[in-house]
């Protein structure tokens, strides 16, 4: 074994290791103290720095609650699969960090520390697949078997019946997901995630009618795939427990916790990078050196402070949405899937075809077919809700008066 | 027709709303009344947990006029089972979703109904809090109290609030929920005003009726004489 | 160097994962493994440099087809296998001369006769190439697949949906 081979290891998964779970401790804390002033109260301000009086927040509570959860007990129900109730928490975690590899992250901001380690890192980091998008879609499938294994491992009925319904709703909603991705796909012609941030140099893909429509189905189908609010019915926290985790303590359940929350930070990484333009903002820009597109930044680093940055507001959306909406019932989830977003994204790809393919050089042709896309897509979008309304009627007592 | 959506951008309005505020505005915190407090000391009350049975702290001046928590039954003032507003008709008993409520009516010497309870038990660690016995209540005698420190070290029946505990007047109604208080006092006034006024209204048209019957009787009669007198002198 | 190893690591996966599959008496055990079985042969598909076909591989086999067996051993009983009953069947030995016959007179010639280019790197196949032919010599193999999708689909949600009984009579206004 060559030590070269190590290094490049090394070097192209550390930091994703070190960065990514301290984003997640902030953002436990950042939702909990969200939610907090949302619901009209304070989050946790008590922990602060460890051993002593200073309270900064209560930014050190992630802290606390990994070392409580590490020192939990570990009970593993009698007659349970033992080994699937191990593997299971493990088989949630990995994908969830694997398809971090598949974003453009651009580590050059450690030319500050070592000019060496940012050469090897680009080199490294050139990691990028031309088949990145469908490799992150395929290893995002691989969420549903580890919520099998853990339903199916813990010897419990509501477990199981808690992990099918799970997987029924991820599978469902993967489907609006891919379609809705398919768009840019068509538009840019490569599955390459650079080549997608490079092609929103001009127009960022949400600010299309058609891309704009795909972005909500996108993200609404985010929201389902990793359980969120008011997708969470699997692990609704007051109803059920925790539904397919329920018999997990201590540690597993704090990677379960952990593989959800990285999973989160993924898709919304995919969302930034298909839709909001990635790396692109002020201070970096798109240039044609040798021929080919190239990322030009103003400093080193700046590319991906605003990726992390468009990420953190994808998830703090997340954060205001959970706080704001009631949870779906298992039915209304389906047919939210099967009957709403499922045609709309089909319509959404036939009406992005359509505008591809129409000549729009000038300025007018253009805003016509524009105004059309909009008013097709809203226009069905409306049909198809006022399809599937539900009728409720006033509640009546049956024994008053 | 309205915006597809509408409905849940409005709701994220709001939500930002109780979010910014939040910080600026303290009244909004409702449960956390000491934890912004200059010099971080406690008020009185909070950190004591009842200590004896029966013992019960009284937390409401801490929460706002809006918090609801458990029901309570209203009396007018005075000895309260003489004025309880409660008359057991169960309709709250019925309608309860948990079935939370256990009514048993009061009964004379005679066996005849009185219209009071005599058992009234809210099983507080069911109850819901949903508010279905206070809408359906024909006799504005059962409301929402805001107390929040029920704990008690009792397991086995330290959360089933019996009749005396649940009797409250209607003075405490007013001081901790003000205007719904009033409109409540408000609302009764005007029923009974509109059936006071029905009633004399009945009451006339009784009378009149009765002195038009007198007025149709005495004329009868007097017809009668009259025609009973000219029979006569046939 | 890297490669070979990578090569017979992967190899040595597959071949295990389906070997469990095959002969464990607990289904879901199998089936995991079977779904381990077909993450090495994405990996084989990597080192060859057919990314688009490694991702399909993960994407159908293990996220649908690996769910779709699980979801149909849900429905079947004594999943954990548990009974003592007998798992090999009394004619094992003419099923393994019918097994080591097919290898010999059908496999072997065909690996034998394969023409292999130098290394993987001549051949490189990228998702536009791969969709150029579909859409040129095989649209017509694809119309037909995709056919072929819809009905099962239909015939899927028929076959859920159950007979319908027709209501005599009472229609309710």
């Amino acid at each position: 074994m060559n030590l070269d081979l190590i290094k490049d290891i090394l070097v192209a998964t550390v930091p994703l290791l070190i960065i990514f779970p301290s984003l997640f401790a902030f953002t436990t804390w950042l939702e909990r103290k969200a939610l907090a002033r949302i619901q009209n109260r304070i989050g946790p301000n008590k922990v602060g720095i460890p051993c002593t009086r200073i309270s900064l927040f209560g930014l050190g509570q992630p802290a606390a609650d990994g070392i409580k959860m590490i020192f939990k007990e570990d009970i593993v129900p009698r007659g349970a699969d033992r080994l699937f109730h191990l593997l299971a928490p493990i088989l949630a975690l990995i994908p969830a960090m694997l398809v971090l590899c598949f974003l453009p992250l651009d580590f050059s901001f450690f030319a500050f520390w070592d000019e060496g380690i940012a050469e090897d890192i680009k080199a490294v980091q050139s990691f990028a697949l031309d088949g990145a998008v469908i490799f992150f879609f395929a290893i995002t499938g691989l969420n549903t078997l580890a919520i099998f294994m853990a339903g199916w491992a813990s010897r419990n009925k509501y477990s199981l019946l808690g992990g099918m319904r799970a997987i029924a709703q991820m599978v469902s909603y993967e489907i609006p997901l891919v379609l809705s991705a398919v768009i840019v796909v068509m538009y840019v012609g490569s599955l390459n995630a650079e080549k997608i941030v490079l092609a929103q140099d001009t127009l960022w893909f949400v600010f299309t009618p058609w891309g704009l429509a795909a972005f909500v189905i996108f993200f609404i189908a985010a929201l389902a795939e990793t359980n969120r609010s008011p997708f969470d019915l699997p692990e609704a926290e007051s109803e059920i427990i925790a539904g397919y985790f329920t018999e997990y303590s201590g540690f597993k359940f704090a990677l379960f916790f952990l593989g959800e929350y990285i999973a989160m930070f993924a898709i919304s990484g995919l969302a930034v990078v298909l839709f909001l333009g990635g790396s692109l903002g002020p201070g970096v820009t798109v240039e044609l050196v040798d021929g080919a597109k190239e990322l030009e930044s103003a400093f080193a680093g700046l590319p991906i402070i605003w990726l992390l940055a468009k990420i953190f507001a994808l998830i703090a959306v997340m954060i205001w949405l959970r706080g704001t909406l009631p949870r779906l019932r298992v039915d209304q989830l389906m047919a939210f899937a099967w009957k709403f977003l499922l045609p709309l994204s089909i319509l959404n790809i036939l009406v992005a075809g359509f505008a591809y393919f129409i000549p729009q050089e000038n300025i007018g042709p253009k805003v016509a077919v524009w105004t059309v896309s909009l008013g097709i897509l809203y226009a069905a979008a409306k049909g198809l809700n006022s399809l599937n309304r539900a009728d409720v009627k006033p509640r009546e007592y049956k024994y008053a008066e | 027709m309205s915006i597809l959506g509408a409905g849940i951008f409005k709701g994220m309005a709001v939500t930002l709303k109780n979010f910014v505020g939040s910080y600026f505005d303290k009244d909004r915190l409702t449960t956390n009344d000491y934890s912004w407090r200059p010099d971080d000391k406690l008020p009185q009350n909070a950190g004591e947990y009842p200590k004896e049975e029966g013992e019960q702290l009284s937390d409401t001046t801490t929460v706002t006029k809006y918090s609801r928590n458990f029901p309570m039954l209203l009396h007018d003032g005075g000895e309260p089972m003489d004025t309880v507003r409660c008359v057991a008709c169960q309709i709250c008993e019925r309608e309860c979703p948990p079935q939370c409520i256990y009514i048993e009516k009061d009964y004379d010497e005679n066996g005849k109904y009185i219209k009071r309870p005599a058992v009234f038990d809210i099983d507080v660690s069911v109850c819901m809090s949903c508010q279905i016995c206070v809408e359906v209540c024909p006799f504005d005698a059962i409301v929402m109290n805001s107390q929040f420190e029920l704990s008690t070290p009792n397991r086995f029946g330290g959360l089933l609030l019996r009749r005396d505990d649940l009797l409250k007047s209607n003075d405490y109604y007013h001081q901790i929920h003000p205007e719904e208080a009033s409109a409540r006092d408000q609302k009764m006034a005007e029923e009974k005003a509109a059936k006071e006024a029905k009633k004399k209204a009945a009451a006339e048209s009784a009378k009149k009726r009765a002195e038009e019957k007198a007025k149709a009787e005495a004329e009868a009669k007097a017809k009668d004489e009259a025609g009973g007198k000219t029979e006569d002198t046939e | 160097m890297t490669q070979e190893i990578t090569f017979w690591v992967l190899a040595i996966i597959a071949v295990l994962g389906a070997l469990v599959a095959v002969r464990r008496r607990n289904l879901i055990h199998g089936v995991f493994a079977l779904m381990i079985f077909f993450a090495a042969l994405a990996g084989l598909f990597l080192l060859l440099l057919a990314e688009f076909i490694a991702a399909v591989q993960i994407l159908v086999y293990i996220g649908a087809v690996g769910i779709l067996l699980l979801f149909a051993i849900m429905l079947t009983e004594r999943v954990t296998g548990d009974d003592g009953r007998r798992v090999t069947a009394r004619g094992w030995f003419w099923g393994l001369v019918a097994a080591v016959s097919v290898f010999i007179f059908l496999l072997l010639p065909a690996i034998q006769e394969a023409d292999l280019p130098e290394s993987a790197q001549s051949i490189q196949p990228s998702v536009k190439a791969l969709g150029h032919k579909l859409m040129n010599p095989y649209v017509v193999t694809l119309e037909v697949l995709a056919l072929l999708l819809a009905a099962s689909l239909i015939g899927a949600v028929a076959a859920a949906q159950g007979v319908r009984e027709k209501k005599e009579g009472t229609n309710d206004a």
